[in-house]
């Protein structure tokens, strides 16, 4: 019997009644990487919670290196050689990289030594990691952090490491150099696990593939021997068709046009920096750039809750600008925004899923009273057309997983019918099959002549979804491509903003409808 | 082997119920061995303080009315807290609200009682009282509202400001204070009682029933209405969820937090009218501490009306019970009700960590071949 770093035998957790993990048999060799798959709620994040002493098995064992062990805490975990990387940074923003490395480190004494900026340079050149040691981390990029994260790992001396969702909030270079650090990690001999919903990258980077779903070991394979439609299968448990479509609609005049726009964050800063584009009915324009680029911003400032610094803001010939966004909801102008923490703005998190369904049409109910039958029909339907996972339609939204959250909010932003839908990340963190499912109702509403604005992460999908994709760079435009036409290393240029195709068409900017409703106004204003 | 802790889906009503009572029955025990030391019978104790030393007693009647009394402002203050808290608004200013409340309401019998039919005076009493604790409470609500301040502090403070200002016009004896007695020398607050009383309904015997007692169910059941069906009570849940989603949604969220903020402060100042139209005299403890029991007794109740109106009962029980039990039982002061109350509300909030959480034993499953 090959020795492994670290192998599960019938690992079992359950949460009251509901099983997260039952009878789990995972193992992975030194110098190995194993891609752990599956959609959400299949119990991944458990999984590997109970790995790294966050949670306890409530039966089945874990062995480390051969031998059965106890892992209690993430202390215990630290001892063993396991460490994990998660998806949100747990790392101090006003310390210095080499300050977050050495707060957790055990014999780390009273004072700060001089000598640990020199210690932490050299574990990450050992990996090839750049990594400025005396850098805050509130000054670092979302991929340092990572890296500090992956360094803080392997200084404690992490032979196993779990990843989760590494690739999530990454550009595809970015994508690039972590996978070639993770090579270089296996050719160490560490075992490494990584959590991931993009089958490309299983394909890419793991060697073999274990595979969860509802909460079940389905099985393992060895990745050479795969294929992502085989993937895709073992974990939805039935034949599905990975392809988008990007069904072809007869374009009406410019719906929402936006023009120059200059909108500052909290901190009083420049956040978008004088973006134009449009968005006609029957088209989807997708919004491409690294997270953070302005793009929450841009939403907020669409669904008015964020004012315009300048700029214009045109709905079917009609200035929006600066109104109240009552009065830009009953334009049919409906924004989603799904934030990291997936609750943020659009739902409130206490109250059931009726109450959210009329989180914006409470007030259309005739006399004092609030309609809660019509709440309750809106989500019997979004539940059923959706497959919402849910015990009732009573159920506090918070209690949901992050994936039925989601469903519940586009779901209601679609039954509203409206005629412009800003989207941002409706598809973040959710596995295949949900996905898919809302990437077909944005299409559907595209049939109808719905414009969409889609802020999405994954390029792949936006290329294959989107008919225009619009690249963002620290809040100005990069330039506005054909989806079809583009390549991925193209997007990914103009994302890091090496790529500037604002004036790629003479004497037509980026982002201005030839056809558009403001110059028009303008024309008649003279 | 060992325990941890494991999170419970759903705990059913039942379970709940029995962790709640078995809650109040530790605490009690407790208070049992503190009886004891003090070579008190606990049962007998407890006999005479949950009966309120009715059995056998010719004036019973005579206490349940008094026990209303009681009954009235803290139930009706801890149901307008509850309206504040369930949009996450913390007030804490309920005293300040009741005594500017109160003075109101005695300024409206002093200035207008001898002139005015007693109805007509009754009337505006509740709408001073109800508009002067609103605004009282306001203030914190617009500061908020416009320059973000934090409600608990300012509230708080609006607490003593508001006792001085009582404090100021009892201590005053001066020619525009008609709040006190012309005759007597020492400042002493005037008694009211003959020109405006809330009138009472004979019911069998000689109970009588106050008109607020009634009033009081009435404004319950209006507000648990507001709260639970009305597009006002919708708001307020959404705003106390999330304030981001409640701006996404299109609410005027500065307006949804100060119409509640008012509505909660002015219902105050109805207790504190109740309770003036009632005593029939201020004084200096008028609020009987009603603003912040009426903290406890919301979060007891956990913002549900029916069940704020339940613990105002049982809380009030305690109180009124450990007075009378004072009278048997010299040795143990009145305010044992109020170290007992301490205890049950740390062990139910203890059962309330069990409603959401259970010990779990840890098991070591079978090892498998392989």
């Amino acid at each position: 019997m090959a020795q492994y770093a670290i192998e599960t035998r019938g690992l079992t957790k359950t949460f009251g009644s509901v099983v997260a993990n039952s009878g789990i048999d995972l193992n992975v060799k030194e110098g190995e990487i194993l891609a752990l798959l599956g959609e959400n709620g299949s119990g991944k994040t458990t999984l590997m919670n109970m790995l790294s002493g966050i949670y306890k098995p409530d039966s089945g064992s874990i062995l480390v290196n051969g031998e059965e062990v106890s892992i209690n805490s993430p202390e215990d975990a630290k001892k063993l050689g396991i460490g994990m990387v998660h998806q949100h940074f747990k790392l101090v923003d006003t310390f210095s990289a080499a300050d977050n490395i050495w707060m957790g480190k055990e014999k780390a004494g009273l004072t700060l030594k001089k000598k640990r900026y020199g210690e932490i340079a050299e574990i990450a050149e050992k990996f090839g990691f750049e990594l400025d040691p005396k850098k805050k981390v509130c000054h670092m990029a979302v991929s340092e952090k990572q890296t500090l994260e992956i360094v803080k790992v392997l200084y404690y001396g992490a032979k196993i490491i779990i990843l989760d969702e590494p690739t999530a909030v990454l550009t595809v270079q970015e994508i690039r150099r972590l996978f070639n650090v993770l090579r270089r990690m296996k050719e160490e001999g560490h075992a490494i696990i990584i959590i991931t919903h993009k089958l490309n990258e299983v394909m890419e980077i793991s060697d073999r593939v274990t595979i969860l779903r509802k909460g079940e070991y389905i099985t393992t394979v060895d990745t050479a021997g795969t294929s992502e439609k085989e993937l895709t299968e073992w974990m939805v448990g039935r034949k599905i068709d990975l392809n988008i479509r990007r069904p072809l609609v007869e374009k009406t005049r410019p719906l929402l046009e936006v023009r120059d726009l200059v909108i500052e964050n909290d901190e009083g800063s420049v956040a978008v920096d004088g973006v134009s584009f449009y968005i006609r009915g029957g088209e989807i324009l997708g919004v491409a750039g690294i997270a953070g680029c302005g793009q929450k911003e841009l939403c907020e400032a669409i669904a008015g809750l964020r004012p315009l610094k300048s700029g214009q803001m045109v709905h079917k010939g009609d200035n929006i600008a600066g109104l109240p966004p009552k009065a830009i909801l009953e334009k049919g102008i409906a924004m989603s925004f799904i934030p990291e923490d997936r609750l943020g703005i659009g739902l409130a998190p206490s109250m059931s899923i009726t109450d959210n369904m009329l989180l914006k049409k409470y007030r259309d109910a005739r006399g004092p009273f609030v309609d809660r039958k019509e709440g309750r029909r809106d989500a019997q339907s979004v539940i059923a057309d959706l497959s919402v996972v849910t015990p009732s339609t009573e159920t506090p939204v918070r209690r949901l997983s992050g994936g039925n959250v989601q469903k519940v909010l586009v779901g209601r932003e679609i039954k509203a019918g409206p005629n412009v839908i800003v989207t941002a990340y409706p598809v973040r963190g959710l596995d295949i099959n949900s996905s898919y499912a809302i990437y077909d109702i944005l299409n559907v509403q595209k049939e109808k002549g719905v414009g969409i604005l889609f802020v999405g992460e994954d390029l792949d999908v936006m290329m294959a979804l989107c008919d225009k994709i619009l690249v963002l760079c620290h809040g100005r435009v990069m330039g506005v491509v054909h989806a079809h036409k583009t390549t991925k290393e193209e997007l990914g240029l103009m994302m890091t903003g090496s790529l500037d195709l604002t004036e790629k068409y003479e004497g037509k900017p980026a982002g201005i409808a030839k056809d558009s409703l403001i110059d028009e106004q303008e024309g008649k204003e003279a | 082997m060992g325990f941890h802790i494991v999170k419970r889906e759903n705990c059913p009503w039942w379970q709940r119920l029995i962790l709640y009572v078995a809650a109040v029955l530790i605490a009690l025990g407790l208070g049992a061995v503190v009886l004891l030391f003090m070579g008190v019978d606990p049962i007998e104790y407890y006999y005479q303080m949950f009966t309120m030393g009715t059995v056998g007693n010719r004036i019973a009647y005579k206490t349940f009315m008094n026990y209303l009394k009681e009954f009235v402002p803290l139930a009706l203050t801890a149901t307008a807290l509850s309206l504040a808290f369930k949009m996450r608004f913390w007030n804490i200013g309920g005293e300040g609200q009741f005594i500017m409340g109160s003075i109101a309401a005695a300024f409206v019998v002093f200035r207008f009682g001898p002139v005015l039919p007693m109805w007509l005076t009754l009337v505006l009493m509740c709408l001073a009282a109800m508009l002067v604790a609103g605004l009282y409470g306001s203030i914190a609500g617009v500061l908020k509202v416009k320059f973000g301040t934090n409600e608990t502090l300012l509230t708080l403070m609006l607490n003593y400001v508001a006792l001085y200002v009582l404090n100021f016009i009892g201590e005053t004896k001066a020619d525009w204070n008609f709040f006190l007695q012309e005759q007597s020398a020492r400042p002493v607050f005037k008694n009211f009682s003959s020109i405006a009383a809330f009138p009472q309904f004979a019911l069998g015997g000689k109970f009588q029933l106050n008109l607020c007692v009634i009033l009081t169910f009435a404004v319950g059941a209006l507000v648990f209405i507001y709260l639970k069906y009305t597009k006002q009570g919708y708001e307020v849940s959404v705003v106390g969820d999330s304030l981001g989603s409640a701006r996404y949604a299109g609410m005027k969220t500065g307006w949804v937090i100060l119409r509640t903020v008012f509505l909660s402060a002015a219902l105050i100042g109805l207790a504190a009218a109740f309770k003036v139209g009632t005593a029939g005299v201020l004084s200096t403890s008028i609020t009987d501490d009603v603003g912040w029991t009426g903290i406890t007794v919301a979060w007891l109740a956990q913002l549900y009306t029916p069940m704020i109106f339940l613990v105002s009962a049982l809380i009030c029980v305690l109180q009124h019970g450990s007075m009378v039990a004072a009278a048997t039982f010299s040795q143990v002061d009145s305010s044992f009700a109020n170290m007992l109350q301490g205890a049950i509300l740390f062990l139910v909030l203890a059962a309330d960590f069990y409603t959401r959480f259970r010990l779990a034993r840890v098991k070591k499953g079978e090892k498998k071949n392989g």
